[in-house]
């Protein structure tokens, strides 16, 4: 960012009007002192509500269910050995992987599209296709758990319409997961789609320009043109959406509550059901604390690749 | 009778003589109060209630706020787990089920005002004493609002011409004890869902993990004698009783619907209310809904006793508790209006006021004359308590289990799932191994 | 791109070489209708069902006659039922208040933050800028269970103010993510001029920053906005009693009794919560991909 250039600026301008270094130098601390203060409401913010819940989140996995002794990691090795909790970090990874990845495809094939299309025209089609980004994703998931019903579905009276045997949406494992990762990416497509715009958008026409004269075709312009221009912020749009997916409790709370036979439980309904239905909260923290490593690890990779592809456009 | 009537004149004595205790200490319960009871589904049911609280507000001076909480998506749960991991709130709350064993450390012990109305009005069943006695102490007392039975609820005509079972001969608005209801086995119960489900009629019966598939599935288990985990916390799943439970099992959860196990707890009320099935497990709130949107199927359903197995005739049983905080400034106070709010009179206000949904924990308070008097059709509701003639028993499932054993085996729908994994073609074995593994999870 | 396209459009048909690209263009151009138009479809398909649903009455729901995409006899009782109910417009309200709070400081909050490390910097402010983003990392799912103690701690259980202070957490960092990247983009020379009049800096953040960098604030509040608006876990864990729930919470704890679910009453509930979000986004959408296309671009 910006921070590490912005300093000389401040020497400068207090070299010009001639100061005593003695002032610089106080010029410059009060600088900083300023500069701090000014991210003070950003810092408290984050400690008070994110970093010491996170570490009291930490303590807490490490107490028995009654919460009287210290058990140090046994909470992490007990939910580590249940074939239940294995099955909960394969569906974890299975529906932010997949929910994530069919997103990002049909979000960039959305926003190619509009860019398609004259600019005067595109207010309305974003607005329809922003929809299901604007209304609250826990009562759209009423509307979805509806539709999916055993005995009401709407699904199911069209499929009968054309012979077709009623489907158990919710009530068989794979139809089930299908059923969640339909439902967020339904929900989260939009935001894909209006980053991505917005970065197509930022793509010099020069560039086209040039690669058409080098003669280069529609797939080659993508290839070479659009994508590595839009790397970073693909990169980045895609790691919001994976936290946030990951993270992910209504959609999957309200479809299914976990079910059936727990086919389609994630890390935050899991540690809902454990720690809040069954009273068990040092083991539903330190299930929830499983997907801190995942995302740490995944946020690593990515904001390195963010980072050296912005250090070689500085250079 | 007259010993009876002997007995029953010394409790009320005794009573009596708790009763200026409590009394005197309403002179000096001033203060402020706050409430937190469960939001019935019957709106009427919060409306009597809050008339009852501001008559006792008003005799004793106590400034009362009262909350009612929904139990939808838990939110009542999160709120008790929000209170006692905060160590603030209400002053009394209402317990579902579990969640007095689940905060029995913050718990403000009540056999004093146990003592008075058991005094007054007898013993309260067992299921109560297991969810809500810890060590000899009653940390929470059973209370009406709420509590609820899910027996059967079928539609009288579909089982009479499909099943040739009349329901209403069996367990008539009297009571009387009948000889057909002698014949109301689990295996009658499948005859009748199998020929229902040939009719397009099937037993909306669900295999999810949600409570009502849940309570019916413990219905069962219990029915058998099957046992998961014993009382001292040993797994007995690899039992010969579980082995025939299960067996029974494999041909009953054919006969079941083929979304049985994504149902919840709305699914089989919708399976009723829409005409599509014959028979679902569930308190008459099915019925009253019914009532208000399809009146023809309403007029047509009659709620009884569950079906007996080789080991007795066991009813799912879910009661609701009240209890006081340990943190709560205001213990006195808290509990005289339990003690107000228990009494018989104020019980039989709400509980006509709810249609007789809400059980009350004491026997003596069964002749209330609302489960007579309800309809359509007439009496459709009198056989949704227990009572005595039906030689039957409260249970709720994962009972006897160590609570924070049998808690989970509820919460995590263990029961149903094992009969969910029947129905997806898993074998006996399969499906004990599954458990048995499971199980272990749950002894940590 | 997009103008060239339509400029293309306006004067091709001048030579026959001319002709063919505007006739591939066109089809270029039409087939991106279509797809779009397949897309919307599939897309509106929950929003239309949701409309239909709210137009019936519990009888026509539950009776099952006919196609259940369209509504037979079309009421607007559900929607009366809860313009007229004050449960309803309490949550109305309380969504309002709390939305506008969050908004209001989690822009005060990210614009201060951002002007002071894209422009300022201290010990430790790169440091901070990327750690604001990971927080992300540490989300609301994992964080309630031990956020009852300081929410109870700070007397807020059962009370709305309580999202005000915990909403910030969810938008400030991608907030402040978006501002750092359109306060960079400003030329160096305005403030460095700016400095030199003898400006302070929360002078040069008012009077320049802030009014060059409007789209992204414009931005960034909308997300703000859609974040606090839909909220589901907090509300559902903290707030219990109906003088204080929010919308989303709200309309699932009142419409839903016991096992029972009034469908046209949630899914009219759902219609006319949306509307405020619909609007926002309907006249400030422009701004919306303007800010992002300069802010997160760049970021």
């Amino acid at each position: 960012m910006a921070s590490g250039t912005s300093i000389p600026i401040g020497v400068m301008t207090a070299g010009r009007t001639g100061v005593q270094r003695g002032s610089m130098r106080r010029f410059a601390q009060r600088r900083s002192t300023i500069a701090f203060l000014l991210c003070l409401p950003l810092i408290l913010l984050i400690a008070t509500f994110v970093v010491y819940p996170a570490i009291y989140a930490i303590y807490l996995s490490m107490l028995n269910k009654k919460m009287t002794t210290f058990v140090g990691l046994g909470n992490f090795a007990f939910l580590l050995r249940r074939h239940t909790f294995q099955l909960v970090i394969f569906q974890s990874c299975l529906f932010a992987i997949t929910s994530v990845v069919l997103k990002a495809i049909i979000g960039f094939i959305l926003a190619h599209l509009m860019h398609n299309i004259p600019g005067k025209n595109q207010r309305i089609w974003r607005g329809l296709l922003l929809v299901p980004w604007v209304i609250p994703l826990a009562l759209s998931t009423l509307t979805w758990w509806w539709m999916f019903d055993p005995s009401y579905s709407a699904f199911n009276w069209v499929l009968n319409r054309f012979g077709i045997a009623s489907v158990p949406w919710l009530g068989v494992g794979w139809i089930a997961r299908f059923c969640t990762i339909t439902v967020n990416v339904w929900y989260g497509t939009p935001f894909f789609m209006i980053m991505y715009l917005a970065a197509l958008k930022s793509v010099p026409d020069q560039l086209y320009e040039a690669a058409a004269i080098d003669g280069a075709n529609a797939v080659q312009k993508l290839f070479f043109v659009t994508l590595p221009m839009m790397r970073n912020i693909i990169a980045i749009t895609v790691l919001f959406s994976l936290i946030v997916t990951f993270a992910d409790f209504d959609i999957v709370r309200i479809l299914t509550a976990g079910g059936p036979q727990d086919m389609t439980h994630v890390f935050a309904t899991y540690a809902f059901q454990v720690g809040i239905q069954s009273g068990d909260i040092p083991l539903g923290a330190a299930d929830s604390l499983f997907m801190f490593p995942i995302l740490a690890f995944a946020a690593f990779f990515v904001l390195r690749g963010v980072t050296q592809r912005t250090k070689e456009i500085a250079a | 009778m007259g010993k009876a009537t002997r007995r029953s004149m010394l409790k009320l004595a005794a009573a009596s003589a708790a009763l200026p205790l409590v009394h005197i200490r309403s002179g000096r319960a001033a203060g402020k109060l706050s409430v937190a009871f469960w939001d019935h589904w019957v709106p009427s049911g919060n409306a009597v209630m809050k008339k009852q609280i501001a008559d006792w507000a008003a005799k004793t001076q106590v400034e009362v706020q009262t909350d009612f909480i929904t139990s939808v998506g838990q939110k009542n749960v999160l709120t008790i787990a929000a209170e006692h991991q905060a160590k603030t709130g209400h002053d009394i709350q209402a317990f579902p089920t579990w969640e007095v064993l689940n905060n029995a450390d913050t718990l403000e012990p009540m056999d004093d005002v146990m003592k008075h109305l058991t005094g007054k009005y007898g013993p309260v069943n067992q299921v109560c004493e297991y969810l809500a006695k810890v060590k000899g102490n009653w940390l929470a007392v059973p209370t009406s609002s709420g509590t609820q039975y899910k027996g059967p609820c079928g539609r009288i005509s579909v089982l009479k011409e499909k099943a040739g079972l009349d329901v209403v001969a069996m367990y008539p608005a009297r009571e009387v004890h009948t000889r057909e209801s002698d014949g109301w086995t689990w295996d009658a119960h499948y005859k009748a869902a199998d020929a229902c489900a040939k009719a397009g009629m099937p037993f909306a019966i669900g295999l999810g993990q949600t409570s009502d598939s849940v309570d019916t599935a413990g219905a069962l288990f219990r029915a058998f004698g099957a046992e998961l985990v014993d009382k001292d916390g040993n797994i007995t799943v690899k039992s010969d009783k579980v082995r025939a439970v299960l067996e029974f099992g494999q041909t009953f959860v054919k006969v079941l619907p083929d979304d049985a196990v994504s149902y919840d707890d709305a699914s089989n009320n919708r399976a009723l209310i829409a005409g599509k099935s014959a028979l679902i497990w569930n308190p008459p709130s099915a019925w009253a809904v019914a009532k208000r949107d399809a009146p023809k199927v309403a007029a047509d359903c009659w709620t009884f006793s569950a079906p007996s197995g080789p080991d007795g005739r066991f009813v799912p049983y879910l009661p609701f508790f009240w209890g006081v905080w340990s943190f709560s400034r205001n213990k006195t106070a808290a509990k005289e209006l339990i003690t107000y709010l228990l009494q018989r009179e104020p019980v039989e206000q709400r509980c006509t006021a709810v249609f007789g949904y809400d059980v009350p924990p004491f026997n003596s308070m069964l002749n209330f004359k609302v489960w007579q008097e309800v309809e359509p059709p007439k009496g459709t509701v009198y056989n949704y308590p227990i009572r005595p003639v039906h030689k039957a028993t409260a249970h709720i499932a994962g009972m006897p289990a160590p609570s924070d054993i049998a808690v989970q085996i509820y919460n995590r729908g263990t029961m149903p799932t094992m009969l969910a994994k029947l129905k997806s073609g898993q074998s006996v074995d399969q499906v004990i191994s599954w458990a048995s593994d499971e199980l272990e999870g749950f002894t940590r | 791109m997009s103008t060239s396209v339509a400029t293309a459009g306006r004067r091709a048909p001048t030579t026959a070489h001319k002709h063919s690209l505007h006739r591939s263009r066109m089809w270029a151009l039409w087939g991106s209708y279509i797809a779009l138009g397949v897309f919307v479809i599939m897309f509106l398909i929950p929003p239309f069902y949701t409309l239909m649903t709210s137009l019936k009455s519990s009888a026509e729901i539950s009776a099952q006659t006919g196609s259940p995409w369209i509504v037979h006899h079309p009421t607007l009782a559900n929607f009366w039922y809860l313009i007229t109910y004050p449960n309803f417009q309490r949550y109305y309200l309380n969504s309002i208040i709390v939305t506008v709070l969050t908004v209001a400081v989690s822009m005060v909050i990210s614009v201060l933050a951002a002007f002071s490390l894209s422009r300022m910097g201290f010990w430790g402010s790169q440091t901070l800028s990327t750690g604001v983003f990971l927080t992300y990392l540490v989300p609301s799912s994992l964080l309630f269970i031990p956020l009852f103690q300081i929410v109870g701690w700070l007397g807020l259980i059962n009370n709305f103010w309580c999202l005000v202070l915990l909403y910030p957490t969810l938008a400030v960092p991608f907030c402040t993510w978006i501002m750092i990247g359109y306060f960079s983009s400003i030329p160096k020379e305005l403030d460095e001029a700016a400095l030199i009049d003898g400006a302070g800096y929360l002078q040069i953040l008012w009077k320049i920053f802030i009014p060059v960098a409007m789209p992204g604030i414009i931005a960034a509040t909308i997300f703000a906005f859609t974040v606090a608006w839909g909220q589901f876990l907090y509300p559902l864990a903290y707030l219990y009693t109906s003088n204080q729930m929010v919308l989303t919470v709200g309309i699932i704890s009142d419409l839903i009794r016991g096992d029972v679910f009034q469908w046209g009453k949630i899914m009219a509930a759902c219609l006319l919560a949306s509307l405020p979000p619909i609007l926002i986004y309907a006249f400030l959408m422009d701004y919306y991909v303007a800010g992002l296309t300069a802010g997160a671009t760049k970021g």
